[in-house]
């Protein structure tokens, strides 16, 4: 049996996965490193989306040309929070102190804390109401095969996602940088003795999670249409839940769950009503945390 | 620290004739706010401060108490005196039944459950409408007692002050102790023999019953409540005020909301900067204090001292 709705609604929740996975790449890959959650992901995430609009409405550029700023915007971001925010705590280099309970919660605390500055500063200098953005760059072409009806920002995103996920695998297994970055995240003592320079490896590391995230929420938000200042919680929520269920430290395992999170939700719609559905990706997480305290996918890292 | 005696208890109490002097609806009800945030972060302080358990899902709970209080009182036709244990009874046992599968969890973890937990609560709260009445939340909640904002303030206080000398009997008892030994070291509690579970259950129910009084406070105090006073950015405010205040201490937590519910108030004038402030202030906080304004060994040693236990304390 072919049912068209049903299958669109797949095809919805699979690309709904998809902007879930893209922010929890980049979450992931923080947390993998340095073992910390970065409550400011969501963010960064925000950021990206508002630097490319403001870009957009002072010059109207290509869109490779916006996607180029978002991305630097995001390096010196990630570089700014990792300054601001994680360095300060971080007063021991040596691996027990670093994966401490007490330095977690206060990177918990002061991430959090930072996101919520920056949320409220952009909500005052921006006003919180979403934004309107121009017709020419929003990724909503309808692109209709056969019954089925798909946007153009759904190709752009899953491109995006397929080629991010491929180059980051290659960057971290056939690179130096990447290998001195998997180095770190599996034991930091042994990355020190081997000559590794711990404290760029860390900001590198932040570099490029936070130009994931300003970039996926800039493709999101010209896909979805909503750029407002407190659109990077749920999103990052989400991100989370997704991290957690793929197993904490796997880049892979987070973007399946993410797409598993995103089609769930997407069907779940389809028997209970929509404002419940934000229940189901709590549920998940919870019973995720409950039943298997490694992630679906197994990471290997020690948890509870 | 030595100039700290029993007497800095009572200095909180200063602003007092200066609000009553003032006597306007206004200081009053920032006032009442205050004392209902100082309950909340007390309760939140035996939680994350004593125990040890990062909970960013308090708000929630506080709700949980705000609608308890108000469903009785609006439609089981209960005096808001009586709704309000009730309402603590409510929002700490249906809090601990929500929170218990997250219990095994420790330290971000647990943050993040919590987080998780809250915000189920919040969408419930917002889509249950036969219940809740969804985002048109409750009106019409009857008031503690008669008379104007005055009489309502004073009302708080008396409930907050008998509170917060329960708190303070639980946080400063051989079983605070234990509490904080939890904090410090799971393993070693159990081989004191004690369990932690067991000890988790029961500050999870102590404390969650003290957010759900504060919850009902807010309700009878202000006859109306809708979902958005109970989301994130509340149990972001009240884990806040227990960190600027110092984690694990009473007065600490104490200053903390007063701190960051009048500061707001002050400054006024600069606009919508509220919770920019809220997020500064605990940034800066975690930087340069990272022990909060009232660190916790000094409050022990205050506590201890009114014990004649000075002596055997350095």
């Amino acid at each position: 049996m072919f049912d068209a709705f049903f299958f669109q609604q797949v095809i919805n929740g699979l690309s709904q996965g998809l902007v879930y996975a893209l922010m929890a790449i980049g979450f992931t890959l923080i947390f993998g490193v340095l073992n910390v959650v970065n409550f400011a992901h969501g963010e960064l995430y925000m950021l990206g989306a508002f630097a490319g609009l403001l870009v957009i409405q002072a010059f109207a550029p290509p869109l490779f040309v916006v996607l180029l700023l978002v991305v630097a915007v995001g390096l010196v971001s990630g570089v700014l929070l990792e300054r601001i925010a994680f360095r300060p705590l971080r007063r021991f280099a040596d691996e027990a102190s670093l994966k401490s309970k007490a330095i977690r919660e206060a990177t918990l605390l002061s991430s959090l804390a930072i996101s919520i500055v920056v949320r409220e500063l952009v909500s005052n200098l921006f006003g919180s109401n979403m934004q309107t953005i121009p017709q020419q760059y929003l990724l909503m072409t309808p692109i209709t095969l056969g019954p089925l009806t798909f946007a153009s920002g759904q190709f752009v995103i899953f491109g995006f996602a397929l080629a991010m996920l491929l180059a980051l695998q290659w960057f971290l297994f056939y690179t130096r940088s990447g290998l001195s970055v998997r180095a770190v995240a599996s034991n930091l003592t042994g990355a020190l003795h081997v000559g590794i320079d711990i404290q760029r490896t860390i900001v590198l590391t932040f570099m490029l999670g936070a130009a994931l995230g300003a970039v996926s929420g800039f493709l999101v938000g010209l896909y979805t249409g909503n750029i407002f200042p407190a659109m990077g919680f749920g999103a990052g929520i989400k991100a989370f839940v997704a991290m957690v269920m793929g197993g904490l430290n796997s880049i892979p395992g987070a973007i399946v769950c993410a797409l598993i999170l995103g089609l769930s939700e997407s069907i779940a719609t389809e028997y209970i009503p929509q404002g419940w559905a934000d229940l189901i990706s709590y549920g998940l997480l919870l019973l995720t945390l409950l039943f298997f305290p490694n992630g679906i996918f197994g990471g290997r890292r020690e948890r509870v | 620290m030595n100039a700290f005696n029993k007497y800095s208890y009572l200095m909180l109490l200063l602003p007092l004739p200066a609000l009553a002097y003032a006597d306007s609806g206004y200081a009053w009800r920032v006032a009442t706010t205050a004392l209902i945030f100082i309950l909340l972060a007390a309760s939140a302080n035996l939680l994350t401060g004593v125990s040890g358990l990062m909970s960013l899902g308090h708000g929630a709970i506080y709700g949980l108490g705000a609608y308890a209080s108000a469903l009785l009182s609006t439609q089981c036709g209960l005096g808001a005196w009586l709704a309000l244990p009730l309402a603590g009874a409510a929002a700490s046992l249906i809090g601990f039944l929500v929170t218990l599968p997250t219990l095994r969890l420790v330290s971000i973890y647990f943050a993040v459950a919590t987080l998780g937990i809250g915000e189920i609560i919040y969408v419930t709260l917002l889509n249950w409408v036969d219940l809740t009445r969804g985002p048109m939340g409750i009106t019409d909640i009857p008031t503690l007692g008669g008379g104007g904002q005055g009489a309502i303030f004073w009302e708080t206080l008396a409930i907050t002050l008998a509170c917060l000398y329960l708190i303070h009997r639980v946080m400063h008892s051989y079983y605070g102790n234990a509490l904080r030994a939890l904090r410090e070291d799971d393993q070693c509690i159990q081989a004191l023999g004690l369990s932690p579970f067991r000890l988790k259950s029961q500050v999870l129910l102590v404390s969650y019953f003290f957010a759900g009084i504060a919850g009902a406070l807010w309700a009878h105090t202000t006859g109306y409540i809708a979902p958005d006073s109970f989301k994130f950015d509340q149990s972001v405010l009240i884990l806040a005020m227990v960190v600027v205040g110092g984690l694990g201490s009473l007065p600490g937590a104490i200053i903390g909301a007063i701190l960051l519910i009048a500061l707001p108030e002050v400054l006024r004038p600069i606009g919508d900067y509220r919770m920019f402030t809220v997020g500064l202030i605990l940034f800066l906080t975690i930087l340069f204090r990272p022990k909060g304004l009232w660190p916790e060994a000094a409050a022990l040693k205050l506590v201890r001292g009114w014990w004649g236990l000075r002596e055997g304390w350095k």
